[in-house]
């Protein structure tokens, strides 16, 4: 499986961070930017993403994509991430396992689907597409959900391991998403970490979410909590030396507090790395 | 239940909001291992999406929602999500409808300073991220020959908005956004008396004046092409009030400060020059 090389540690990067990015040059390996946020005529946003890219790897991530609606493929939207990609030139581009709206309305959501063989079809068909637009394999992640299902024929991890192999594309492992998901659903989240293709994974998510004591919702306004730190080390022990980053999206605190859980992620690492050492030797 | 079934019912739902008719689709969801009813999860979603929507409007719109207070602006947001459920995929566009919602709508359509406050605002949006190009500074000018002024023509940056809008509207923008009291602006007095403003994007932030009506009106003629020396003989420019070669100098000036200029040409009825006749 050939994969984009690793870039390290990295962040999405928000407007509310620009100014000390550029000043400071914070020890970021790499930025996630969100792909429409800068699908724009010109401005601000692109001027410091140009200055920002100069400088430091960048990998875009998009929300509208809609991978999973039955509406056609919009490739209005996709000639605009096409033309961003030539203009960034990341190291990959991802959205999710999801859908966004039909009949021509969009929700601005990352919606749920039954894990059908009909989904399933549907969903690998238009990656297929998608891919052979952009003339490169797309980066698909597992998306957070609050509902499942009765029509469901599979479980979530066994129809992510089928899309992406029959697909042919690589995988996000959102551990957030995971641990909101299967605590919403009540499946084992170590499970479906051990049921994707490691092989693919060439990104983790990291990122908090809010505990409503019977459901928890994935809205990056939290620091990342000890379940998906604990769960994230159980990611990095299956698929090895991967990107990974910090997603915040509202509630942003200090640079340092984000930097600083970038740190603990590198902590983690550097721990199992010396075990696998001292047990290698 | 084929999947475009599925999805055409969860959409009704989502766009709906909770309620009765919700049933049909609650069916369809596996109960929660941890209590939590199929209501609840599904509402997620549906107040989610509501959340999510009025949140773009309330970041586009201080203005607006300051001189129509919290309630009505909620009433309106309420309103406008109802109505114009967005089809753009990128949500930086879904409130570029606004305005022209409350235009049609018989519910605001007779608040003019409302209607105004946000054709501004959109104005501001819209600036934010336009097209980029490079403004020029008034020494361009030197580089045309004395006898070509008369016949020179401009450019504008393509972020540039002209308005007519109810008096009182800068103002009570300006008192909205300022930061030592954001968000606190009366509306403005309800009234047929009008005022003009440019709105454009300027070291990538917008930014917007208070122009008066001679300005205005030369601002509108030199963005429709029209050259220098014409400008002056124009009825709309003479019915505006008096008006001198000086006067639009001044103005031209303060476009070229303003950054409000990206070309300068030679016009001609039939035909113009990017390039000055000498240097």
């Amino acid at each position: 499986m050939e994969k984009p090389a690793p870039l390290g540690y990295g962040l999405g990067l928000r407007p509310v961070y620009y100014e000390e990015i550029l000043s400071s040059r914070p020890p970021i390996d790499w930025f996630e930017i969100i792909s429409e946020n800068y699908m724009l005529a010109g401005g601000k946003p692109l001027a410091m993403l140009d200055r920002i890219r100069a400088d430091y790897p960048i990998v875009m991530h998009g929300v509208s994509m809609s991978l999973a609606s039955t509406d056609p493929l919009n490739f209005d939207y996709l000639r605009q991430l096409k033309a961003l990609a030539e203009r960034v030139e990341p190291a990959w581009i991802s959205d999710h396992v999801a859908w966004t709206g039909v009949h021509g309305v969009t929700l601005h959501d990352l919606l749920p689907i039954p894990y059908t063989r009909e989904s399933l079809a549907h969903i690998v068909e238009r990656i297929q597409r998608v891919q052979d637009f952009l003339k490169r394999r797309l980066v698909v992640e597992n998306a957070s959900t609050y509902v499942s299902f009765v029509d469901s024929e599979m479980s979530e991890h066994e129809f992510v391991r089928e899309m992406a192999e029959r697909a042919d594309c690589l995988l996000l492992l959102d551990v957030n998403n995971v641990f909101v998901s299967s605590f919403n659903h009540g499946f084992d989240p170590v499970a479906f970490i051990d049921g994707v293709p490691a092989e693919r994974v060439v990104q983790f998510h990291m990122a908090g979410h809010t505990d409503h004591e019977t459901h928890r919702v994935d809205t990056h306004d939290q620091p990342v909590c000890d379940e998906v730190w604990a769960l994230y080390e159980h990611a990095r022990r299956r698929c090895g030396d991967v990107s990974a980053m910090i997603e915040r999206d509202d509630n942003y605190p200090p640079l340092s507090e984000l930097l600083a859980e970038l740190q603990h992620m590198r902590d983690i690492d550097a721990r199992i790395a010396n075990e696998q050492a001292l047990s290698a030797a | 239940m084929k999947l475009a079934d599925f999805q055409s019912l969860f959409q009704e739902r989502v766009l709906a909001g909770s309620g009765e008719a919700d049933k049909p689709l609650l069916k369809k969801l596996r109960l929660s291992p941890r209590g939590a009813t199929p209501e609840t999860l599904l509402d997620v979603y549906q107040s989610g999406y509501r959340i999510r929507l009025a949140d773009f409007v309330f970041q586009d719109h201080p203005g607006l929602r300051a001189i129509l207070g919290d309630e009505t602006f909620e009433a309106l947001v309420d309103d406008y999500i109802d109505q114009r459920p967005s089809h753009d995929p990128n949500a930086r566009f879904f409130t570029t409808g606004l305005p022209d919602f409350m235009r049609e709508s018989p519910r605001w359509r007779d608040d003019t300073a409302a209607v105004s406050m946000a054709l501004l605002e959109r104005a501001m949006v819209d600036a934010f991220d336009s097209r980029d190009e490079t403004p020029l500074a008034v020494q361009t000018l030197a580089e045309f020959a004395p006898d070509d002024w008369p016949q020179l023509a401009f450019d504008f940056d393509p972020s540039l908005t002209l308005l007519e809008l109810a008096a009182g509207t800068i103002a009570s923008y300006d008192a909205a956004i300022s930061e030592e009291a954001p968000g606190k602006a009366d509306a403005p007095a309800t009234g047929d008396k009008i005022e003009h403003a440019a709105v454009w994007r300027v070291d990538h932030e917008s930014a917007f004046r208070q122009l008066e009506p001679d300005e205005y009106v030369a601002l509108c003629e030199a963005r429709a092409g029209h050259a220098f020396g014409d400008i002056c003989q124009m009825t709309a420019f003479q019915q505006s009030g008096e008006i001198t070669p000086e006067r639009l100098a001044q103005c031209l000036s303060s476009w070229f400060e303003d950054g409000m200029i990206i070309g300068v040409r030679v016009h001609s009825d039939d035909h113009s020059s990017n390039t000055p006749s000498s240097a």
